[in-house]
């Protein structure tokens, strides 16, 4: 077992957070086996709803130099990869709650400066890991360069370990070999351009939260308004490409109105479509159904929601 | 004079209900005949509809109930178990339908006799359980269970439980309330913020995060451990009404019994007489019976249990691997209690409906009387010689001895 560097905790807790999809699952794994193969202790976990792409999803990777003696849940991450920026607005996955002090923020963007550069409580990091994912692999998928970046900012890893670690999960889940390859390329990347950052976390010893003797005392029905509410939630923000219609083309043949997995698309009074952008999840089955072609796909560069 | 299973159908005639949701298995379709006959005459409004499978009936069950309609159905055994999922759905629901259940031991290998494996599987599930001993009680308890289901306070579901071939092909004189009588002591079923076409409801939502769960859970719990007063209330009003006699659980020579036996369902009246025989040999004998056994009248069985000898809990039953259920649930409320009985015997019998003679009876109160002769970490499981020589009889028929000769 490997003792972990002076001036980090015993216990290394980087909790990840993205959408159905995106790869979070295998970033904490491939972060897990990565600290395994350096020699910690490990210890890799997803959790998730609703299965479907693009429903927010989060992972959880601990490292340690003795057994780990908690599971589940991440309350309090030292390190924090938010793996779509969209989530940091997203009133239910909460990316940010219960960093500790002095923690480590990386964010997945494409359009840098969501913090002030300079915050007491936590250091931001930000870069482009779907741009870079896009260009190498030609798929916006980023567990791998997620991980990478995971890696890095936890100081205690060796990229030889990393790559080891990325090509084995990749291939655990059925990537070919060429995919693999591009992937390690980009892993090679992030692991050299993410900056290492100085571990100062400051863990206060966390409030006492009070236990208290359940009386509810009457029937409650199921009344509840919980989180996922479909009609509160804004799917918009889900795109990484966003359908446009030239309607210089369209010829309003209603083909992507019928298509549309979501019925999002809605017919004008010449039968063209328009399409709530508030809730289109990016999908593309429209632009891939319209016979035209007359549909194309753009890349999303703000957060709509 | 009437069946347990038309006891069973004049009470869901009698309380109105206005849905039945239904599929058919030995021993209980005669509840589904009877009342598809009166509906078909329409001495009874109620719409019956037969499912394609337990699952689906009980699907039909607790959302019809969730409209609005009072819902009563009726299965046994495999059936139960087939529709086993929604028994929890239905309860988180808060849809307060009536089910009942007509024991019979589950295969393999396969019976129609009853035992209370497929109903006690259910303890768990959120539904409260009725057990009958007569089919009077039968008739009796469905109609209380509807007045406790409906209960604002409560708002879960029932099941009321009777043995096949004991009670639901078993006839005897049955009572059978006025419909005046029943719908004073049965006011309409209310339901909270029902389905309607035009107007979007929540129930059961999915809950990430277990302390909404656990919060959804054990307002159940709480619900459930209120029906014990709402029974004891609406039991009283029935007495009032029917003179007839309905407790959590019932004491039979039990005033000055030193040595008490503790049974649930048909088995009991057979109880009774090995009690009455004892104690015309001097033998303090008595016996408990428990009516409801979810909730699990607790304060009720420790107040008729302390301060005697020993007790024998008979359990038609069997944990396998464990032992009687009852018997665990009961050592398990006695353990904190002050003066309880030194001795608890677990006494397992009547599985698939095996009859219990009274010599077995007799066994069960010899042990009681001398302790020395227990084995604490083993029920005694209630067989006898005759009895082994039959099924070594069948199985010499077969050819077969078993892998150990």
């Amino acid at each position: 077992m490997r003792t972990l560097l002076l001036g980090t905790p015993v216990l290394l807790k980087v909790r990840f957070h993205g959408r159905g999809g995106q790869g979070v699952k295998t970033s904490c794994r491939i972060l897990g086996r990565a600290a395994f193969l350096t020699g910690y202790v490990a210890q890799d976990s997803p959790i998730y709803g609703a299965e479907r792409r693009g429903a927010p999803v989060a992972g959880f990777t601990r490292i340690a130099d003795q057994p780990i003696l908690e599971r589940g849940y991440i309350f309090d991450p030292h390190i924090l990869i938010v793996m779509d920026e969209t989530l940091l607005e997203d009133w239910m996955a909460k990316p940010l709650e219960g960093l500790v002090d002095g923690g480590i923020v990386f964010i997945n963007t494409s359009h840098h400066q969501h913090f002030p550069e300079t915050n007491n409580h936590y250091i931001v990091v930000e870069h482009n890991l779907t741009d870079e994912a896009l260009d190498i692999i030609g798929k916006p998928v980023i567990s791998a360069p997620a991980a990478a970046a995971a890696a890095k900012l936890t100081g205690v890893i060796e990229k030889q370990a990393l790559l080891e670690a990325t090509a084995e999960e990749l291939y655990e889940i059925g990537l070919d070999d060429e995919t693999i390859q591009k992937n390690l390329h980009v892993v090679s990347n992030v692991f050299e351009k993410v900056p290492t950052v100085p571990h100062r976390f400051n863990e206060a010893p966390a409030a006492r939260r009070q236990v208290i003797s359940l009386t509810v005392g009457k029937v409650v029905l199921h009344e509840i308004s919980n989180m996922g509410n479909a009609y509160l939630r804004r799917t918009g923000n889900w795109r990484i490409f966003r359908p446009v219609v030239d309607y210089e083309k369209c010829t309003g043949c209603m083909i992507c109105f019928i298509y549309c997995p979501d019925s999002v698309i809605s017919l004008d009074e010449a039968n063209k479509p328009v399409i709530d952008y508030d809730n289109c999840k990016g999908c593309m089955i429209c632009m891939v159904e319209c016979p035209l072609r007359a549909i194309s796909a753009v890349r999303e560069g703000k957060i709509v929601a | 004079m009437m069946t347990g299973n038309t006891a069973a159908a004049w009470a869901a005639r009698l309380a109105d209900v206005d849905y039945v949701p239904a599929y058919p298995i030995t021993p209980q379709t005669e509840i589904i005949e009877t009342i598809a006959k009166w509906t078909s005459e329409g001495v009874m409004k109620a719409k019956l509809i037969q499912l394609e499978s337990e699952h689906s009936m009980l699907t039909a069950a607790g959302t019809a109930s969730l409209t609005g309609a009072r819902v009563f159905t009726a299965t046994s055994s495999q059936g139960l178990l087939y529709g086993f999922e929604m028994l929890y759905s239905i309860a988180g629901w808060r849809a307060p339908i009536v089910l009942v259940n007509v024991s019979r031991g589950v295969a393999a290998p396969i019976t129609l006799e009853p035992d209370h494996n497929d109903v006690l599987a259910a303890r768990d599930s959120g539904f409260m359980q009725f057990h009958a001993e007569t089919c009077q009680e039968v008739l009796d308890l469905i109609l209380i269970a509807y007045r406790v289901s409906e209960d604002k306070q409560i708002m879960l579901p029932s099941i009321v439980n009777m043995d096949g071939f004991y009670l639901s092909f078993t006839r005897e004189p049955v009572r059978l309330p006025s419909p005046k009588t029943v719908a004073d002591f049965l006011p309409p079923y209310e339901a909270f913020k029902p389905f309607r076409a035009n107007t979007s409801v929540v129930k059961g939502p999915p809950v990430l995060g277990g302390h909404i769960y656990t919060y959804f859970k054990y307002n159940l719990h709480e619900s459930m451990n209120r029906a014990l007063a709402v029974f004891e209330k609406a039991a009283e009003e029935y007495r009032h009404l029917t003179e007839r006699d309905l407790r959590l659980c019932e004491g039979f020579m039990l005033e000055d019994a030193e040595y008490v036996l503790v049974m649930t369902n048909s088995f009991t009246t057979a109880g009774r007489k090995a009690v009455k025989l004892l104690r015309e040999r001097n033998i303090p004998a008595g016996l408990l019976k428990i009516t409801v056994v979810r909730p699990f009248p607790k304060k009720q069985i420790v107040d008729a249990l302390r301060n005697r000898k020993a007790v024998a809990v008979f359990d038609q039953n069997i944990s396998l691997g464990l032992g009687g259920i009852l018997y665990n649930e009961i050592a398990g409320t006695l353990y904190h209690a002050k003066n309880r009985p030194e001795t608890i015997l677990s006494v397992v019998g009547g599985l698939g409906g095996k009859y219990i003679a009274l010599e077995e009876f007799e066994t069960i109160f010899d042990l009681l009387i001398h302790p020395e002769k227990i084995d604490s970490t083993e029920p005694v499981f209630l067989f006898r010689k005759d009895e082994l020589r039959d099924v070594e009889k069948a199985l010499k028929l077969a050819g077969c001895g078993g892998w150990f000769g």
